[in-house]
């Protein structure tokens, strides 16, 4: 299946500076993909770039299997983005401001579902300038999401927002994922968000590409380390460390913390068993994103 | 590509500019600072009598339209025309409401002529309520029964109102290159009060230097006001010629408007509209 969106060798410079320098990467139909990166990495430009609003110093961009550039108006039907910190006309109302959209789109939509859907019908007739951040950020998902597009490009969706709002949104977008097949993507600086939400990651440092991988494979169980919850911790801690095939072992009461040379836990369990330890469970310390991450910039 | 395609794809972009233009009206009619000029030149109109006293006296009052019309229209009017049309894209950069409009399937050019269609109805807007209201205190507080010379009629009422239009319909041209120009500086910067100083800027500079360069019958803005000369002269009984004046309007107003548009839509199809831009 040819890719949805790709992005081949993208520079862009401004001025001497540059934000994306050499960019590369194909996104399949039908995935979730979060850009993760520290600011200043180099995403929401890659995001304006994919959107039309910035031209690329260099590099092709293609969507849908069209050259950006000269297709800008095919892909944009097919195409619905929410840039970080939407902005509105702020003296017409919520509703007004979707009918705006709708007719650039050319398209008859039915607002009154879009409404529902992003949980605004009650603020239809508001005027835009008077909502609170959490409701323009939805306002913003709203438009992104009026035309039914195949592609969502989300830049930050969540940036600036409260807890609640943040969740309101996380849950909007799962709802979106789990319903629909469009294809997202994302860009965070927020680890639990692109956790939560994405089949892919995309990891982007200094405007390069670091990695791209799925995220099921990143946040895999690393089993050479283990917790045991366990009677007599500060006891086998001492044993253990007496051990070579073990790395290095911490203790607090009830539970070990051990760090093994190779992976694999069944020496260790043998080893408690006839040590004569009662042993209530051991349990593989779940890799998260954030380590992954970490350690990609770290290899930088 | 064969003529077919070139065909619709030029249908398919006019089709985007009238929908886009249709927006722009939208949110021009219900946003305040659209009301402003209209509401000041029809305020200004209504206050000229103090100056410029209307009778009903049997006597033709066509003075008064040839006295408070220029008036209007061709310094307050034009400023409130280029502070309208200078926020037009800069505020919007400002904002970051065309980021989100241009998302949407409609190209940058398309919407630079939307805005510049928009700017020319807003002029059309203040030379309708100039003439509406100049017109309409005539004709309930003053008399219009022609221009008399010596007790003999020199002018039908139908033959001023014609020479006005004319007049009317010339100013527009001049007004509408204004536009043009205020709306490429308005693409340039993000500030709407840096536009609006461009804009008058670079009329008051022109104005300064046309006489005493003997360059004024090239200069567009010359043609905000001569239209005007030909009402006023058979105001006073006299003839009023309207070429080779009409003639260099049209020109010189078409080569300003269509040097600045292009302009405009070369530098504005080039913008970084991203945060970074």
């Amino acid at each position: 299946m040819p890719p949805i969106v790709s992005f081949s060798k993208v520079c862009k410079f401004y001025g001497s500076h540059f934000a994306v320098g050499g960019f590369s990467l194909d996104i399949r139909a039908g995935d979730t993909v979060g850009l993760l990166g520290p600011n200043g990495a180099g995403k929401s430009t890659l995001l304006h770039i994919l959107t039309g609003l910035v031209r690329p110093t260099s590099g092709q961009v293609s969507v849908f299997g069209k050259e950006l550039q000269s297709n800008a108006i095919d892909i944009a039907f097919r195409m619905g983005a929410l840039m970080e910190r939407p902005t509105f006309y702020d003296h017409l109302t919520v509703r007004r401001n979707l009918k705006i959209h709708a007719q650039l789109a050319q398209r008859d939509v039915n607002l009154d579902r879009t409404l529902d859907l992003t949980n605004l019908t009650e603020f239809a007739s508001v005027r835009a300038g008077t909502l609170s951040q959490g409701l323009r950020q939805r306002l913003g998902l709203a438009m992104a999401m009026l035309t039914e597009p195949e592609l969502l490009v989300l830049d930050e969706p969540t940036s600036g927002l409260d807890p609640e709002a943040t969740q309101d949104i996380l849950t909007l977008l799962r709802r979106l994922v789990d319903e629909t097949a469009v294809t997202i993507l994302f860009s965070s600086h927020l680890m639990h968000e692109v956790e939560a939400l994405c089949s892919h990651v995309a990891i982007i440092h200094k405007g390069r590409l670091v990695t791209y991988e799925e995220t099921e494979s990143l946040i895999s169980y690393d089993l050479s380390q283990v917790e045991v919850l366990m009677d007599g911790a500060e006891n086998a801690a001492k044993r253990l460390r007496e051990q070579d095939w073990v790395a290095q072992v911490t203790s607090k009461p009830g539970r070990l913390q051990v760090k093994l040379k190779e992976q694999g836990s069944h020496q260790l369990n043998s080893f408690l068993v006839h040590a004569g330890y009662a042993v209530s469970g051991v349990v593989p310390r779940r890799r998260t994103l954030q380590d992954y991450f970490l350690k990609a910039l770290d290899h930088e | 590509m064969s003529s077919a395609p070139r065909l619709l794809q030029l249908r398919n972009a006019l089709h985007r500019i009238r929908v886009a233009y249709g927006v722009e009206i939208i949110k021009a009619i219900r946003l305040r600072q659209t009301y402003v000029g209209p509401v000041l030149l029809f305020v200004l109109v209504a206050l000229s009598p103090l100056a410029h006293p209307l009778r009903q006296d049997t006597l033709g009052d066509y003075a008064f339209i040839a006295y408070v019309t220029p008036l209007a229209l061709n310094f307050l009017g034009y400023v409130l025309l280029l502070a309208y049309v200078g926020g037009l894209l800069a505020t919007e950069m400002d904002r970051g409401t065309l980021r989100t409009v241009l998302l949407r399937p409609v190209h940058r050019c398309e919407i630079y002529l939307a805005k510049l269609l928009l700017g020319c109805s807003y002029s059309l807007l203040l030379t309708v309520v100039v003439a509406l209201s100049s017109w309409g205190m005539v004709i309930a507080f003053g008399d219009m029964y022609g221009v008399q010379v010596g007790g003999v009629l020199r002018y039908t009422s139908d033959e001023m109102l014609w020479a006005y239009v004319g007049g009317a319909l010339l100013v527009l041209l001049p007004q509408w290159a204004g536009v043009s120009l205020g709306l490429l500086f308005s693409s340039l910067t993000r500030s709407t009060g840096t536009a609006v100083s461009l804009s008058v800027g670079t009329w008051i500079a022109l104005d300064l230097i046309k006489y005493p360069l003997g360059i004024d019958h090239l200069v567009f803005s010359t043609y905000l006001e001569s239209p005007w000369h030909v009402f006023i002269s058979q105001c006073d009984g006299l003839d009023g010629r309207w070429f080779p004046m009409a003639g260099y309007a049209i020109a010189t107003s078409a080569v300003v408007a269509l040097a600045s548009t292009a302009c405009g839509l070369f530098l504005f199809s080039r913008r970084n509209l991203g945060s970074c831009g």
